[in-house]
């Protein structure tokens, strides 16, 4: 058994935008570009009129899939909490979405659903008879700047991070250890190895900034500052900085927050792997080999064929949102990044 | 996300509502890579040739229906404003724009969230108010645009199937 090679239709979202690719000509794609059979899909991204689709989408997708011998991997899950807009929704309404998404995976034949990191494990456990009977894992994603292991971690209280529960990952496997249920697992995220900014992010930024010395300043003194005395000391010293706390986040990323190690003691969870990607560049010296200079892909990848991994990494190309801020000739073509990166996801399974 | 892509270039027309110029309109693309379900569209800040028009100036048209305000599409829970459709953004300007070319600096308000966040109950109280980056989904910057009037609306010598704002046929405009 070896590493299975798939990828999350997110990766195409701008040739979708653009209607260059429809949901089928991006399965095609996968299949006759690619040569594999993995996808994974955003509901809200490809199913028509979510969350009612139609009998004849779903007939019509699975039809699709059967075709061209395809394998629903994995189905990207959300949690729009204030979706009702006159309360904040509780968990047991969130359960019952959780509980709408699994439901519809299974109808589209899909063996995993993908919940994200912020779901409280109690809505989680409120689905799992669902997961159980409709035969669909839900596993939870481990996506940067979440810990595998907590270790010293300091809760951030500004930005998207201060959401962030850093037991997230401990208590998934306590709730499967304590139930015995398969059906729960993790989809940990390529990006918890990404140990800088990608070159397109920063230009994007800068691109951006009032002040775009801010992004240089910040690059180089984020080590020595904790996250939320980061953003206070560059609002001082760059005064109008313009620069959003989640661009300050991206632009001082210093360090992966996982280690690739940390992988050996989860393994048995993966229900799927986030292949995340920013821009594939051919490594210099070996034409038709490529990269993502910021992220390491070679230690994991070892990782996990030494363990005997043998689930799926789907790519999940992210660089195109940097470069949709100038003309249409600056926009970047997914399909070739993603082939690039299945490039490397075959070099580096085989070892 | 898709900053120069959010309103299409050629899609800036005047309203006419019973006769009158009413306003304009635009047409938009949700800047979200999922779409959302439109209770969380919670408008735009939009600023025209250096003037701003505030959310309670501005409709919504997707899905077919006539155009809505965005206190009405909070109450849209269960409808989706799919990834791939383009809606259009009313706005009340009496006597509409001049034809030629105006600016429009654009951002999007969508309360698309990932989870429980410290913010929440603040925002079900006094959403964001668009423009200040909170609640801007995944483009935060205001993108701007120079766009072109087209004059196939700029006569007010037919009416309107979409009133502006709403109003209904033979309604006061």
């Amino acid at each position: 058994m070896a590493i299975k090679r798939g990828v999350s239709l997110y990766s195409y979202q701008q040739t979708q935008f653009f209607k260059k690719l429809d949901w089928k000509g991006q399965i095609r794609e996968v299949r006759e570009g690619l040569g594999t059979d993995g996808i994974e899909i955003i509901n809200e991204q490809l199913i028509p009129h979510y969350p009612f689709p139609s009998d004849e989408f779903i007939y019509d997708f699975r039809s699709y899939m059967a075709r061209y011998d395809m394998t629903a991997v994995t189905m990207d899950v959300y949690l729009d909490v204030h979706q009702f807009r006159d309360h904040v929704m509780t968990h047991r309404e969130a359960a019952e979405h959780l509980k709408n998404d699994i439901r519809l995976a299974a109808k589209m034949g899909f063996k995993n659903v993908r919940t994200l990191v912020l779901v409280p494990i109690d809505v989680i456990e409120m689905a799992l008879p669902t997961a159980e009977k409709y035969d669909v894992k839900i596993g939870k994603e481990i996506h940067a700047p979440w810990p595998i292991k907590p270790g010293n971690f300091v809760q951030p209280k500004k930005g998207m991070a201060a959401g962030i529960n850093f037991r997230a990952v401990d208590e998934m496997i306590e709730l499967r250890e304590r139930t015995g249920s398969p059906y729960i697992g993790l989809v940990p995220d390529f990006g918890i190895f990404q140990h800088s900014p990608s070159e397109v992010a920063v230009d994007y930024v800068k691109r951006h900034a009032k002040k775009p010395e801010a992004v240089d300043w910040i690059r180089e003194n984020a080590p020595q500052y904790g996250h939320d005395e980061l953003i206070d000391k560059v609002d001082e010293l760059f005064p109008g900085h313009g620069i959003p706390i989640n661009n300050i986040d991206r632009m001082a990323l210093h360090k992966p927050c996982c280690q690739p190690e940390d992988l050996k003691e989860i393994i048995p969870y993966i229900v799927s792997i986030h292949g995340k990607f920013y821009n594939m560049t051919e490594i210099p010296g070996k034409p038709g080999q490529y990269e993502d200079k910021c992220i390491d892909y070679e230690t994991p990848m070892r990782i996990l064929r030494e363990s005997g991994f043998d689930g799926y990494i789907n790519s999940e190309f992210e660089g195109q949102r940097d470069q949709q801020d100038r003309g249409i000739e600056n926009l970047v073509d997914e399909v070739e990044q993603v082939r690039r990166h299945h490039e490397m996801l075959e070099r580096l399974s085989r070892g | 996300m898709f900053d120069q892509f959010l309103i299409r270039g050629d899609s800036l027309e005047n309203v006419v509502c019973n006769g009158k110029v009413t306003g304009f309109k635009f047409a938009v693309r949700n800047a979200d890579y999922r779409g959302c379900f439109l209770s969380l569209h919670n408008g735009y800040y939009i600023c025209c040739d250096g003037v701003e028009y505030p959310r309670e100036k501005q409709k919504f048209e997707i899905n077919g229906k006539a155009p809505r305000s965005f206190e009405e599409l909070k109450t849209c829970c269960w409808e989706h404003w799919d990834y791939d459709d383009e809606g259009y953004v009313y706005v009340e300007k009496e006597g509409g724009l001049a034809p030629g070319k105006h600016v429009i600096g654009l951002q999007q308000s969508i309360l698309a969230q990932y989870g429980y966040m410290p913010w929440d109950e603040e925002w079900v109280k006094n959403p964001p108010v668009p423009g200040s980056g909170a609640g801007a989904g995944k483009t935060e910057t205001i993108c701007e645009f120079e766009l072109e009037l087209q004059e196939k609306s700029a006569g007010v010598t037919s009416e309107d199937e979409n009133c502006c704002c709403g109003q209904e046929k033979g309604g006061k405009a």
